[in-house]
């Protein structure tokens, strides 16, 4: 046993997939410790947030100011808001307006910046130009006004008695609030999600659903296979004769229908998260139950059998101690494959519509959904749908690395 | 020849019980559920709590024809003779659409797009693997992890990155639809161009996913084939090298076709989840309609007809392997 | 004394490890076997003779590599020739070989004519398809199979008809030596003898001219063949005839060996008890004294001192040990006294 546990560690595959299946599991056991927020709370009024530090503006406003004279800091005021592509629109804008080419200087944003000024005009018509377009012009124009100003904010109160605007103070280009004295920060390294959710701690909360939907599935399967093997290459005859054809019935028959079939009637309002895995698991037994019973079979006359036959152990005993030690590494490889594909299956269920219900935990498969139906990938907002499809490949790379570190160690024919 | 009639003989009888066991599947699965879908249209009916139009039609044509009020057997045996003549009943979600109209529309879809695909990325899958046990090195030692890192790639997953790769920051391919939304299906050149480049990011798509797996086993199974001891013997009589790899390759692709027989479920599964990411007119595209629109008749039928499509798939397979292996013959001649 | 057919000198050829190391599998090993004569190679599993015989093929893939010494077959040095060359004009036609698997060792999807075909193909011989079948029909009248056999694939023969079949066509381009790496380990006893029986009978109706028969079972060899050698470690240790050999060993291994415990019953026969304590010493550092001391039940400081040269005592006999054939008889028939009492 401890000789062959230093064996599998030294294969280089499943180290790999260990090392990868591990990270992912410490993050799912430590990271709710430390960030409690709920992962389904709703934080964002709107889509997509970009993925960043969030900092409260009227916190930063009434921290400490710090005078910080930085030479870059107007460059990289206008260079924010003044990007190559606005520079081309620009040109473009006061190309059609009639500007001679050779008069305008992209790169020069001063006279870049007095010929917009003093030629840009919402009514002015340029040819070929749409709605789209203008609305553009007319957003960039207003976000350039007093972009080369070296005046400070003001900042404006009402005046409760007048009712007029007074001025309460002003806010320099060179002051500066540290971002620890801010008292509301909120960092969303992946941004929000289309209800406006941090995606990062949904992301690790339904990677554990999904690690979870997996096991259950996995180990109901991996049960059901081990049972019906063991009772079909064991027992033989005409139990093994039913059992084998209803393991050919549902090794043609495909078993995603079932999982379909059986999903869509059980109802949106009965299915959790475990009915799925227990339904996944139901459905995906075949594989195991065929791996187990050829192993049985091959085992079934092997000289250790037979001598524990002949020394009236019972069946249990011998199914316990002279037939289970030996197929262990096939069901443990069978069990680590059921696990993987479990995940798979409830992210392709949910994408059919049919995973669990969406109210109480999020899954991969739901994130996943979710960012399909409000189109995130056509929209460009990668955080809301790559770390999910990522989380899954690497669950399942890992797996399968450990699976064909396994494979090697057991099977040495295949090693090369 | 005689072996070959008993093989033959053999799958079909085979298929023809995996289709009857398809069909009861296919009838009692949904009935022994506690969200039991037929009740549950009865029942909405019953309760009166829809005086739609749709709903009353569906509801009467229900009735009829699946014989709600009989003895569950004579239901059932209703149930198989509508499906044979293809009579499936109304769709909920698109009356008055029959649900055979509904499927007549996405099947050819799903049949044309995954078909190829699964072929192709068979052939090109086996082709690698093949040529990573051959050439052992380099190229064996950066396919073997590539190929288990995209067989990890969920089918949806991979068109989700082809898609923004190829359809939304390079823009060269459409990103969803069969064809372009503002054209009528005809024979036109203008259409079928049209078909042609909306075909090919679900098309790569699965190809995609089915070489990584198809590599993966090509290449243990010719690793394993070339340490046979048929290959050392070849070699000692003189037997020249690329004579020895056509053996080899051959014994090896002949695992490889039972092996898709039997991925082919899961293939298929993958498949219908890609068409949904690209919104493929096809079945995948049906399955989310229907669950989305508590569409039953609808859900029920495409399933059917999916395992249909799978088994009949399969059972060709297997005629088709029958024929490449002497060994099936021997087999049979006993 | 027959013509001298396949000469070895000093041949050795190492396995590359995964990680790159050398292991040294056959050892300086020199070797004559003349026309008419069958020789006899034995030693227990992983002594180097299974790599003893393909290395004497000449032909060398991955892991196994040649590295020094050379090999002569009918006055061809075959290591001075490039692999096609071999592979063309001496594989099957000079020197042939019958693997320790005859059951797998023909393609299962291929009818055995075809495979034929191909071997007569490989070795551009220009003859018709209906010369061929000829050809492969006499041979496999002379090793007892019918025609039909021809037509038939392989998984459509039984274990014997296999085993036949693969022999006649290892002899079918009249090769002048013929290796045979344990042709009958998966056979029961029957079947063993046949095999051996019919391999006699080829050399003895001149299908080969000589054999090297290759076994873990020395004694099996005492009626086969004309002289024994012995390996242990990627070398030679003891050489001389059967009789010798058998009845009257020299080197502690070769008693060791005579004295192993025979294991008749099918299941157990992997599991073969052997008399000799311990196990063949890592080959990737091979001892530098005596490799078989650690084992020797003779051992005394001298032998792990340095490196054992072979001596030659005479009438083709020569052994790698310290002591002189005197010491070692004597020691051996204690030996066997004390066995008996026991």
């Amino acid at each position: 046993m401890k000789h062959t546990l230093r064996q599998v560690f030294r294969s280089g595959k499943f180290v790999t997939g260990f090392i990868i299946f591990s990270a992912i599991l410490l993050t799912v056991i430590f990271y709710p410790m430390i960030i409690r927020d709920d992962p389904l709370q709703i934080i964002g009024q709107g889509t997509f947030f970009p993925p960043g530090i969030y900092v409260n503006i009227a916190d930063s406003m009434s921290s400490t100011r710090y005078i910080l004279n930085l030479d870059d800091a107007a460059a990289k005021r206008i260079a924010s808001k003044l990007n190559d592509a606005d520079r081309e629109a620009i040109r473009e804008w006061l190309v059609g307006a009639g500007i001679p080419e050779g008069d305008i200087d992209i790169a020069n944003t001063e006279s870049l910046l007095g010929l917009w000024v003093s030629n840009y005009d919402t009514t002015v018509r340029i040819p070929g130009m749409t709605n789209a377009d203008r609305n553009y012009y007319i957003r960039l124009n207003r976000s350039l006004d007093g972009l080369l100003s070296e005046e400070g904010v003001t900042i404006a109160a009402t005046n409760p008695d007048t009712n007029a605007l007074e001025a309460t103070g002003t806010v320099e280009l060179t002051e500066y609030a540290n971002i620890r004295e801010v008292a509301n920060v909120r960092i969303l390294p992946l941004g929000t999600d289309n209800f406006g959710r941090d995606v990062l701690t949904q992301l690790v909360t339904a990677t554990g659903v999904s690690l979870r939907i997996g096991f259950v599935a996995g180990l109901i399967a991996t049960l059901i296979g081990l049972v019906l093997g063991l009772v079909s290459g064991y027992i033989g005859g005409v139990v093994d004769d039913v059992i084998l054809f209803i393991t050919n019935l549902f090794t043609v028959i495909p078993g995603f229908i079932l999982l379909v079939l059986i999903s869509f009637s059980i109802g949106q309002e009965q299915r959790g998260a475990f009915v799925i895995a227990v339904v996944i698991g139901l459905t995906s037994w075949v594989w195991t139950t065929r791996a187990v019973r050829a192993q049985v079979i091959s085992l079934r006359n092997r000289d250790h059998v037979n001598l524990s036959k002949l020394s009236g152990h019972s069946i249990a005993h011998i199914i316990i101690r002279d037939v289970l030690p030996y197929i262990a590494s096939y069901v443990i490889m069978a069990f680590i494959l059921q696990i993987s594909s479990a995940i798979l299956a409830e992210a392709a269920l949910s994408i059919l519509g049919l995973g669990p219900r969406t109210t109480d935990v999020p899954t991969l498969g739901l994130m996943m959904n979710w960012a399909l139906i409000y189109q995130a990938h056509i929209l460009g907002k990668w955080w809301a749908y790559l770390p999910i499809i990522l989380v899954i490949a690497l669950i399942a790379f890992s797996l399968n690395l450990m699976n064909t570190g396994l494979d090697q160690v057991f099977n040495p024919a295949l090693r090369d | 020849m005689k072996g070959y009639r008993r093989y033959f003989a053999n799958k079909l009888i085979w298929f023809f019980i995996t289709l009857v066991v398809a069909f009861i599947l296919n009838f009692t699965l949904p009935r022994l559920m506690p969200g039991d879908p037929v009740a549950a249209i009865v029942s909405r009916m019953a309760q009166g709590m829809s005086n739609a139009t749709g709903v009353q039609a569906i509801y009467e044509q229900y009735t009829e024809l699946f014989g709600i009020n009989r003895p569950i057997h004579e239901q059932f045996f209703i149930y198989v003779s509508n499906a044979l003549r293809g009579d499936f009943g109304y769709s909920i979600s698109q009356y008055p659409r029959t649900v055979a109209d509904v499927i007549r529309s996405s099947i050819f879809w799903t049949i044309g797009l995954q078909l190829p695909a699964i072929i192709v990325g068979w052939i090109l899958g086996n082709a690698l693997g093949a040529l990573a046990a051959y050439r052992r090195g380099t190229f064996d030692r950066v396919l073997l992890p590539a190929s288990l890192f995209v067989s990890s790639i969920p089918a949806f997953g991979m068109a989700v990155i082809l898609l923004v790769i190829f359809g939304v920051s390079l823009q060269w391919l459409p990103t969803s639809g069969g064809y372009g939304y503002d054209l009528i299906p005809n024979l036109s050149w203008n259409f079928i161009w049209s078909v042609i480049v909306h075909y090919q990011l679900p098309f790569w798509t699965l190809v995609l996913i089915t070489i990584g797996g198809q590599a993966i086993g090509m290449r243990s199974m010719s690793i394993y084939e070339l340490n046979a001891d048929y290959v050392k013997y070849s070699r000692f009589m003189g037997i020249k090298d690329n004579q020895i790899v056509r053996y080899v390759f051959r014994n090896a692709m002949l695992p490889q076709i039972t092996g898709l027989a039997l991925a082919l479920g899961t293939m298929v599964f993958g498949a219908v989840v890609a068409e949904v990411v690209f919104s493929y007119p096809g079945l995948g595209s049906t399955i989310l309609t229907a669950s989305l629109g508590q569409d039953y008749p609808l859900l029920s039928a495409t399933t059917l007809i999916i395992s249909i499509m799978v088994l009949v798939a399969n059972f060709s397979i297997e005629i088709i392997y029958g024929f490449l292996d002497p060994r099936i013959k021997a087999a049979q001649a006993d | 004394m027959g013509e001298v057919i396949l000469d070895v000198r000093e041949l050795t050829t190492k396995y590359v490890t995964r990680f790159g190391e050398n292991v040294y599998a056959v050892d300086h090993v020199s070797m004559e076997v003349e026309e008419g004569k069958s020789v006899g190679i034995a030693g227990e599993s992983g002594c180097g003779k299974s790599t003893l015989a393909l290395s004497l093929m000449g032909y060398y893939f991955p892991p196994l590599h040649y590295t020094s010494g050379d090999i002569i077959i009918s006055g061809q040095k075959i290591t001075d020739m490039t692999p096609d060359e071999v592979r063309k004009t001496i594989l099957g036609q000079e020197i042939a070989y019958i693997p320790q698997a005859a059951m797998n060792a023909l393609n299962p999807t291929q009818k055995v004519i075809h495979f034929i075909e191909n071997v007569f193909d490989a070795h551009k011989m220009g003859m018709s398809s209906a010369d061929v079948r000829a050809k492969a029909e006499s041979f496999f009248h002379a090793v007892g199979l019918p025609p039909e056999v021809l037509d038939r694939y392989p998984v459509e023969l039984s274990g014997g008809m296999k085993q036949r079949t693969v022999i006649a066509i290892s002899v079918i381009l009249s090769p002048q030596v013929l290796i045979a790496d344990e042709p009958s380990s998966a056979l029961d006893v029957t079947s063993q003898k046949m095999v051996i029986k019919m391999l006699r009978q080829l050399m003895d109706k001149s299908y080969i001219k000589s054999m090297i028969f290759i076994t873990h079972e020395l004694p099996l060899l005492y009626n086969v063949v004309d002289d024994i050698m012995v390996m242990y470690a990627g070398q030679i240790v003891e050489r001389a005839t059967a009789k010798e050999v058998v009845l009257t060993p020299l080197h502690p291994y070769s008693q060791g060996l005579m004295g192993s415990i025979m294991v008749p019953e099918a299941g157990l026969r992997d599991v073969k008890l052997t008399a000799i304590p311990g196990v063949p010493p890592n080959l990737k550092k091979p001892p530098s004294g005596c490799r078989f001391a650690e084992r020797c039940k003779y051992v005394r400081p001298a032998c792990t001192a340095q490196a054992i040269p072979l001596r030659d005592v005479g009438g083709g006999r020569s052994y790698r040990c310290i002591l002189s054939p005197e010491e070692l008889s004597e020691a051996h028939a204690r030996e066997v006294y004390s066995q008996h009492v026991h």
